[in-house]
């Protein structure tokens, strides 16, 4: 039985502590797997690579590492096969993002067109299916699409008397076909977010726009496209980020080739573990996650300042 | 007439844009099932001349390991980093949404931020010395761990917390609840849908994973159907029907799976992906 009142408020403030200790033990219970599994596999290796990047290749996995200093992102850097797939990464990149962004726009406009009641969602699923399609197989098919003996466009570009498509057969196109493939492969995931910021914007714009009698094309880039801004950063910033890294396609297609066309900036890196030069590797990966890093950083940043949302 | 014309023509480019998303799935489909030099004197047939299944018959055994250690592997390996990665990223991302302010909580979030930024492929030759000072190399353990979390659902997850109303679980702090009570009482509950989607997305999205399991294999006892063929793709000689039917017993399940859930798949998509 408690007498007075001072030792009941103190005894309350107690509690109270005790009781946030205790959910604070339980929150850091419930985010210890996540922590450990983004450590132990994401962190850990991260550092583990920026360290090799300074050791000499041949003693990296020994127990006395050598450590050359920057010895080995010199040696990246000058090298012309380094400045050539760097180069090749970022022509591929400015190329696959824009024609990604414009492809998924059209289909969505299609896709969301007000004519089209029956069957949309057959068509959503169509170009929705390759982005949940395992690259492994829909990358062999789609390099079988373009063989020069059984493949499925030459044979449409024969019927159609046009002239055959080399396809991987030579540099230029091989490069084009990576894109095709790739972009065959994405563009549903873009679509699909333009295509629902489309189904979500305000129809009284639109409506307005009719009235004051803009036409179909006016309406369109006047009033809808300007609401698509924060889709558009969006994909762009994914495109980026993808477009960058390309790899899965390099190894599962072209094997880099023909005459190194499409080896680009990771599959080089990925070339150069093959042959043991694992300093110099981990200095390509080190050297790209920055790029990507302060890339997206600066996207970020672009998109906060403008007032989207 | 002139809403007759558009509808012809919204149609037709749909149809057509429909095709060029199809029509390989469907040539995948009926070259498993025609032998190589049926597919090179007419390759793009519509039906098959005579359903041949000595393509899925040579699958029986690639390489001298039977394609049931394969298809097992991928069930395995992807329903178990699903499960896992669903419970570990939901409790993190609870964990960060109910106190994002407690010591080394920002840390862990930017953490994971850079973790995703790196670039995946280029993680993985690293992880490869890591899972072998953890004695995990070649080990369905290290391949699961290493492919569980999946970003999309990190994501999913945060957007989903922000919506739950703050004033419930306010209210069952004043009631004395545990922060376990709210777990299981109040939040489960409400992230039935989300959990569900999370799985699925995170099922198809771990289906999809071949280059960490290829690096992190020892041989192909560890192998999925997705490692299978992509080391089938680049042997020597290879032999193209076979390389068709493993294409389609890859793609099958997930196709399915994916008609069958289209719309939480996508909303899931979606949810993912606004906050990135």
């Amino acid at each position: 039985m408690r007498s007075s009142l001072m030792p009941l408020a103190a005894d309350r403030h107690l509690n109270a502590l005790r009781g946030r200790l205790r959910q604070h033990a339980i929150l850091y219970l419930f985010i210890a797997p996540f922590a450990v599994t983004t450590t132990v596999f994401g962190i850990w290796p991260i550092v583990e690579s920026m360290r090799l990047a300074f050791t000499e290749s041949y003693s990296a996995l020994g127990n006395n590492p050598l450590y050359v200093g920057l010895a080995n992102f010199r040696s990246v850097v000058l090298a012309p096969q380094f400045h050539d797939s760097l180069w090749r990464t970022l022509l591929y990149t400015a190329l696959a993002v824009p024609l990604n962004l414009v492809s998924a726009l059209g289909l969505a406009l299609l896709l969301a067109h007000p004519v089209l009641e029956r069957g949309r969602t057959l068509f959503k699923l169509a170009v929705f299916l390759p982005v949940v399609c395992p690259e492994a197989a829909s990358y062999i098919v789609l390099k079988s699409m373009f063989n020069q003996d059984y493949g499925a466009v030459n044979y449409a570009l024969r019927s159609l008397g046009l002239p055959p498509f080399a396809g991987l057969t030579k540099p230029w196109t091989a490069f084009a076909t990576l894109l095709a493939i790739e972009t065959w492969s994405h563009v549903g995931l873009y679509a699909l977010i333009f295509l629902t910021n489309l189904q979500l914007m305000d129809k009284s714009l639109d409506e307005a726009a009719a009235i004051d009698g803009a036409s179909r094309w006016q309406a369109l880039v006047w009033v809808i496209i300007p609401q698509l801004k924060p889709a558009m950063a969006v994909n762009a910033i994914y495109a980026l980020i993808e477009f960058l890294k390309t790899f899965s396609v390099v190894y599962i297609v072209s094997r880099g080739g023909p005459q190194f066309s499409t080896t680009f900036i990771s599959y080089y890196a990925w070339t150069k573990f093959g042959s043991g030069q694992y300093g110099e590797a981990t200095a390509i990966a080190t050297l790209l996650f920055v790029a990507v890093f302060l890339m997206t950083g600066a996207a970020y940043r672009l998109m906060n300042r403008s007032d989207y949302r | 007439m002139r809403r007759r014309i558009v509808t012809c023509v919204v149609y037709g480019l749909a149809s057509t844009v429909a095709l060029v998303f199809l029509y390989p799935f469907y040539w995948m489909l009926m070259a498993s099932f025609r032998s190589q030099a049926a597919i090179l004197s007419e390759p793009l047939r519509p039906w098959p001349e005579t359903f041949e299944t000595a393509g899925f018959e040579s699958l029986s055994s690639i390489g001298g390991v039977s394609i049931w250690t394969f298809v097992s592997n991928s069930l395995v390996i992807t329903g178990l980093a699903t499960v896992l990665g669903v419970a570990i990223t939901g409790l993190g991302a609870y964990a960060l949404y109910r106190n994002p302010r407690l010591p080394l909580f920002s840390l862990i979030r930017y953490g994971f931020l850079i973790k995703i930024m790196y670039p995946s492929m280029m993680l993985v030759i690293p992880l490869y010395f890591v899972a072998y000072q953890l004695g995990l190399l070649g080990r369905t353990a290290g391949i699961v761990l290493a492919i569980s979390s999946v970003p999309l659902v990190f994501f999913m997850f945060l957007e989903f917390f922000r919506s739950v109303p703050g004033a419930m679980i306010e209210a069952a702090i004043i009631d004395g609840a545990s922060e376990l009570q709210i777990l299981t009482w109040i939040v489960m509950p409400l992230a039935r849908p989300v959990m569900l989607t999370g799985i699925l997305i995170s099922f198809l999205i771990n289906w999809k994973q071949w280059f960490p399991i290829m690096v992190l294999s020892t041989g192909p006892e560890t192998y999925t159907l997705q490692v299978a063929l992509i080391s089938l793709n680049s042997e020597l000689g290879v032999n193209f029907q076979a390389i068709m039917a493993l294409a389609v017993l890859t793609v099958l399940p997930v196709a399915l799976l994916f008609v069958l859930t289209q719309r939480w798949v996508m909303e899931g998509f979606m949810a993912g992906s606004i906050k990135g």
